[in-house]
């Protein structure tokens, strides 16, 4: 399987974004801001029909807009924009407007269906630096900001009370979710972003109770899942997405299970 | 240390309505100071402007330390924290510690959260979810959060209110010995009267007809003025045990 060039690449970048979204996965829980992940991979969506359409780079496309996406819901204000109303209207907006620059630059359905469910097959080095230079940006970050990010997204009230500046770390945070959904649509496709941010970190919720544990576990499963959904992938010539959500829902039902199991041996402790 | 917390003619309007009026008042350093008064008086409004949260339209609040900026620790009445919140309540408490640049906690850190946890009784709940704990243990880890970083100044806005008489009676003691170990001047809200007889140096009454500030015998003690206040007319009877609590007031008149 690593003879060829295009799995070792799969398995680069694959894992580069896995470890990315394990770590941002846990604020976006924290944060609540599930949906939020899966309007801007829908915005994304946009973005990269738009690029083909104008004949630019893809993830100059996936950037412009979901950078511009964040910049909007955090003048809009995160708490309104949470509101059932208004992420089905932004998300059917994007999709729409995806639609449309597929349909005027009269795309084929081959890459419409790579930016929806993703491929890992066409991934080159320039792939590879670009999703190299956006992790670490996006890492580098997150480790920077980490205590004030970590107080904002677990005790808001705290945070503001301590004078953290929590209007600029959300917004800061919503552009970081922009660059991560941006390099993350190119692999697993603007359906399926939402799942790697978002079930490895409401899995280790169920694992651990410490914060820095929660990142650990989130990343290992994000890691494990794309590189089973690449390892199956591979032998059975099944859609790699498929693989990647499968290995995450399961590591997500069998944490609620063992949850449920320490909690009930919790309440019968003497 | 805090040097002197100032506050010079305060006035803070919100949607249209005057809700602090040339609030004028000092407190010192390591002191206790309670703030009482009817509902919609402005006290949490007043901690809200102390805590830079709330922008006066006229006044100012001086806050001065020794030679460092002023650390605030602030504990309020509730937190919105969902039962199935996982993280441990040392995680909670550890929250608090952002001065670091390292993701992970110094020695140094570790040992003041150590410590904290040790002061305020929550060691014992370290390891466990912070939405598990009873009402009385989350607070005394709200309190142990505030206090992590060594507060200058601890502001509790009706920290106690949903706690039962003796869970109250341990977060006023706890409060009590750290402005005793550590100098920590605290200005807390409370409706329990018997409380802030108890356990306050000097006590601020505030309602929107105007307020007062003055030792705890001479406000409590003060029959027509409490009686004004809180009934919104005077009267000469009841000794201070016969002073409602602001739960037993009529509310009528004062806006929520």
């Amino acid at each position: 399987m690593f003879q060829y060039d295009f799995m070792q690449h799969a398995f680069i970048a694959g894992t580069l974004i896995a470890m990315m979204c394990g770590v941002i996965g846990v604020f976006i829980i924290a944060r609540s801001l599930s949906f939020i992940a899966h309007t801007l991979s829908h915005i994304g969506f946009a973005g990269a029909a738009f690029s083909a359409y104008a004949g630019i780079d893809p993830l100059l496309g996936l950037l412009l807009f979901t950078i511009a996406g964040a910049v909007g819901v955090g003048q809009l204000g995160v708490r309104m924009y949470r509101r059932d109303a208004s992420i089905s209207v932004i998300l059917s907006l994007a999709l729409g407007l995806g639609i449309l620059f597929l349909s005027l630059g009269n795309i084929q359905g081959n890459y419409s269906r790579t930016l929806l469910f993703g491929s890992v097959v066409g991934i080159d080095m320039q792939d590879i630096w670009q999703i190299v230079l956006i992790t670490v940006l996006v890492l580098v970050v997150l480790a920077v900001g980490y205590r004030w990010l970590k107080f904002d997204s677990f005790d808001q009230v705290g945070a503001q009370s301590a004078g953290l500046p929590i209007r600029l770390i959300s917004i800061g945070f919503l552009l970081l979710m922009a660059a991560a959904t941006s390099v993350t649509v190119q692999i697993v496709g603007a359906l399926l972003v939402f799942a790697l941010m978002t079930v490895p970190a409401a899995a280790a919720r169920f694992y651990t109770q410490s914060i820095f544990g929660m990142i650990l576990i989130s990343t290992l499963i994000a890691v494990l899942s794309v590189w089973f959904g690449l390892i199956a992938g591979y032998y059975t010539n099944a859609p790699i997405s498929f693989f990647i959500v499968f290995f995450n829902a399961i590591s997500y039902f069998f944490g609620m299970f063992f949850h449920r199991v320490r909690e009930r041996r919790r309440v019968l402790a003497p | 240390m805090l040097r002197q917390l100032q506050i010079h003619q305060l006035q803070v309007r919100f949607n249209g309505e005057q809700i602090l009026n040339d609030l004028s008042f000092k407190v010192a350093p390591g002191e206790l100071f309670a703030i009482i008064g009817p509902n919609g008086a402005g006290k949490s409004t007043l901690l809200k402007s102390i805590l830079g949260l709330i922008h006066p339209q006229q006044g100012d609040v001086s806050i001065l330390g020794d030679h460092r900026k002023v650390i605030v620790g602030y504990v309020p009445q509730s937190r919105v924290i969902d039962d199935e919140t996982p993280i441990s309540a040392s995680d909670f408490v550890s929250l608090g510690q952002i001065s670091g640049f390292l993701p992970w906690l110094s020695r140094k850190e570790k040992k003041a959260l150590n410590e904290i946890m040790q002061f305020t009784d929550t060691k014992r709940l370290a390891n466990k979810p912070i939405g598990t704990l009873s009402g009385g243990e989350r607070q005394r880890v709200f309190l142990a959060q505030a206090l992590v970083r060594k507060p200058d100044l601890l502001l509790l806005d009706e920290s106690t209110a949903n706690l039962d008489p003796e869970a109250q009676i341990q977060m006023m003691e706890l409060v009590k010995n750290a402005a005793k170990e550590w100098g920590v001047t605290a200005l807390f809200i409370c409706h329990d009267l018997q409380m802030v007889g108890t356990y306050a140096d000097h006590v601020l009454l505030l309602s929107r007809q105007g307020y007062k500030t003055g030792h705890p015998e001479d406000i409590l003690h003060d029959r027509k003025l409490m009686t004004t206040v809180f009934h919104g007319s005077s009267s000469e009877n009841g000794t201070m045990h016969h002073v409602p609590t602001e739960s037993e007031l009529p509310l009528a008149g004062f806006p929520q």
